[in-house]
């Protein structure tokens, strides 16, 4: 590429880990990076926790955006494009945000949604890939694994066959499931035991034979492992068991000394074990024995794009991103309904029975904070719905397991049953008071008295039960449970 | 509570769409077990079962509603509101029972206590947690006479309240009987 006579412009990317600028000569099938800055500023930890990005995070944004900028004027850039993608999307105050970085740094930043994520990402993750011939034919796959969400493109002589945003990212996925540092055993456990179910819902049909990987925590990931293991510093592919080797180290070490033995920034070996096992199951799933990590995504795509379209490049990245939408609905309707039509009933007795489990886990926190009533209504009605899968499929488990397991979630349903009964109770009651006579008042206002002294010994024994319930055992037993061959 | 049945005949290697109608067929079939039950008030046991059956057809529609027609949806509305219906009644069953632990009388002959009491086999009766019973029976904090008043009159005010809870019940059930939903769901089934 003639480096000198082509445009320059600029790219900042504002993502729910990070912060990135790529400054970049570029035509509309090449680039020649000349700056790349990247910040980690997780604006999503903050809309994760409150729905909301904080004044903090505001502050650190537009600190970043303003040495950006500079940057971008120091080689002249033009345009500077800003974009803004999951956790500014989620963000109750999205708006007023966008307002704030512009009335104190003068970028525009436009927020873009899942979908055309994904096309930025395909157009940026594989121009040098499709430098490559051999690689332009193929059945390709990208996955932008971001911090608030994940993108998945599929993609046959440069032409997009199917994408999809998923709402999970390594930020999110840690903030949900991998709170220790390192993560415990059991968390990663948990949080791969609903990857797990996640990617295996997901509606495509043809899985990619070579998957291209980007983001922060996979280029994160292919560092560790360059310096942990000493592979080829230019090299950019990744084995499964070089993922499988980086999560031990990220299991064995604290985020600090990750962040100090591996040159990695604090924020990002945080969240590098949640980045890990999402690659791992992806893999998994999808049946690879490696990837390709790319360093390019969102930010080298848009500025493609503008090569491509000019100023129009988001109108026409949008309609794309929207044909390409309907495709994907249409396939996931399909798909989604023929899931369990093509399901022999072995494979939908395992399938329901995970999901229906972790379902019924999600309420754990719920019932013990002890907040609203509904929730441990909701994790008893999700207990019916085990059982009813137990029950449909009873004859074709193996009977040891299948009592076992049965008992298990019988146990927990008569827990949550005998509080959710009181709470019933005294809800009645309480909701008739006032259309009785006073006579009858003092009768009621004792009887709720004592049901609630019962309420709270009941919540103690549920909180005893729930100490004692460990989820790990439960996906053991519900491992245990497969079908009987021939059954 | 009686035990879902064990479904046979299924084969894990056949379609989910084939075997889930065997499965539903089966939960079904066991809905209608208990409805020579509907005309008995105070067979609150057994009404209990029929509640239970219908909350097990229930939640096995929902599981399987992928591979059912769209009108298994109204089905499961019809049985969500059976199911909540005969647990309105089982509350009062409950509560009325619970009080007449609590205030220690068993004797006012009314057809409700008569049943309780009656030589019905030990399963006819209600389960009652021990633990609340116990609560609730504390003489350490036995009701005050005016408590004991008020809750005489809540007593009272329940009996007639479960009497309108079963006529509801019975209603819908009927209204259901009329239309033939026992055959209207197994047509379903064969769509």
């Amino acid at each position: 590429m003639q480096g000198q006579s082509t445009p320059i412009g600029a790219t900042i990317d504002i993502g729910s880990n990070t912060l990135h600028l790529v400054v970049a000569h570029y035509t509309p099938t090449d680039l020649d990076i000349v700056a790349d800055e990247v910040n980690m500023v997780r604006i999503g930890e903050s809309v994760t926790a409150t729905g909301e990005i904080s004044q903090q995070k505001l502050e650190d944004t537009v600190a970043a955006l303003q040495q950006y900028r500079d940057i971008a004027a120091q080689h002249k850039a033009d345009p500077v494009l800003v974009v803004a993608t999951e956790a500014i999307r989620k963000a109750k105050n999205s708006a007023e945000f966008v307002e704030d970085v512009y009335q104190q740094t003068g970028l525009a930043t436009k927020l873009i949604n899942g979908n055309v994520e994904a096309v930025l990402t395909f157009y940026g993750a594989t121009y040098e890939v499709h430098k490559e011939d051999d690689q332009a034919s193929k059945l390709v796959g990208v996955m932008d694994l971001g911090g608030g969400s994940t993108e998945l493109v599929l993609a046959k002589q440069k032409q997009l066959t199917w994408h999809t945003s998923l709402p999970i990212g390594s930020g999110w996925l840690h903030d949900q499931y991998l709170h220790s540092d390192p993560p415990t055993h059991n968390e990663v456990l948990a949080a791969e035991t609903f990857l797990q179910s996640y990617f295996e819902k997901l509606p495509s049909k043809r899985y990619p034979p070579a998957l291209i990987v980007t983001g922060g925590s996979a280029n994160s990931l292919l560092g560790l492992a360059r310096s942990a293991f000493h592979l080829d510093a230019q090299g950019d592919r990744l084995l499964y068991e070089d993922v499988i080797r980086c999560e031990g180290v990220l299991s064995a070490l604290s985020a600090e000394e990750i962040a100090s033995r591996y040159n990695q920034p604090l924020g990002r070996a945080r969240i590098l074990p949640a980045g890990a096992l999402i690659i791992r199951i992806a893999m998994s799933q999808f049946g690879l024995r490696e990837i390709r990590v790319s360093p390019h995504g969102i930010r080298e795509g848009a500025l493609l794009a503008y090569a491509r379209y000019g100023s129009e490049w988001l109108l026409r990245v949008e309609k794309e991103a929207k044909q390409q939408k309907q495709l994907v609905s249409s396939a996931t309707a399909t798909t989604g309904k023929n899931g369990m039509r093509t399901e022999s009933f072995a494979q939908s007795g395992q399938r329901l029975l995970q999901e229906r489990t972790h379902k019924l886990l999600e309420w754990r926190d719920e019932v013990l904070k002890h907040e609203d009533v509904e929730a441990v209504h909701k994790m008893r009605v999700a207990t019916r719905h085990v059982r009813a899968v137990l029950d449909a499929y009873q004859s074709i488990y193996p009977t040891k397991p299948f009592k076992k397991l049965y008992r298990s979630i019988k146990d927990l349903a008569d827990a949550l049953g005998n509080a959710r009964d009181t709470d019933v109770m005294i809800e009645n009651l309480q909701a008739q008071l006032e259309h009785v006579p006073s006579e009858e008042q003092v009768g009621v206002h004792w009887l709720v008295e004592h049901l609630k002294v019962y309420r709270r010994q009941r919540q103690g024994t549920i909180e005893e039960f729930f100490a004692d319930l460990d989820g790990n055992a439960l996906k053991a037993e519900i491992d245990a449970c497969q079908p009987k061959k021939g059954g | 509570m009686a035990k879902a049945r064990p479904i046979i005949g299924l084969n894990a290697q056949a379609s989910t769409y084939k075997n889930a109608r065997s499965v539903v067929k089966v939960r079904l079939d066991e809905l209608y077990n208990w409805a020579s039950f509907v005309d008995e008030p105070y067979r609150v046991r057994k009404l209990h079962n029929l509640r239970i059956a219908a909350k097990r057809l229930r939640y096995t529609l929902e599981i399987f509603e992928e591979v059912l027609p769209e009108a298994s949806k109204d089905a499961v509305k019809e049985l969500t509101q059976i199911q909540d219906e005969l647990g309105a009644l089982h509350d009062s069953d409950v509560m009325i029972a619970l009080l007449r632990l609590c205030l220690g009388s068993q004797d006012t002959g009314t057809s409700y206590e008569l049943v309780l009491s009656d030589s019905q086999d030990s399963k006819g009766s209600i389960d009652l947690n021990p633990e609340l019973v116990a609560t609730l029976v504390d003489p350490s904090a036995a009701p005050s006479a005016k408590e004991r008043y008020g809750l005489e009159q809540l007593v009272l005010r329940l009996q007639q309240q479960r009497d309108e809870q079963y006529i509801a019940f019975r209603e819908h059930w009927y209204q259901l009987q009329a239309r033939d939903f026992h055959r209207e769901l197994l047509r379903l089934l064969d769509t």
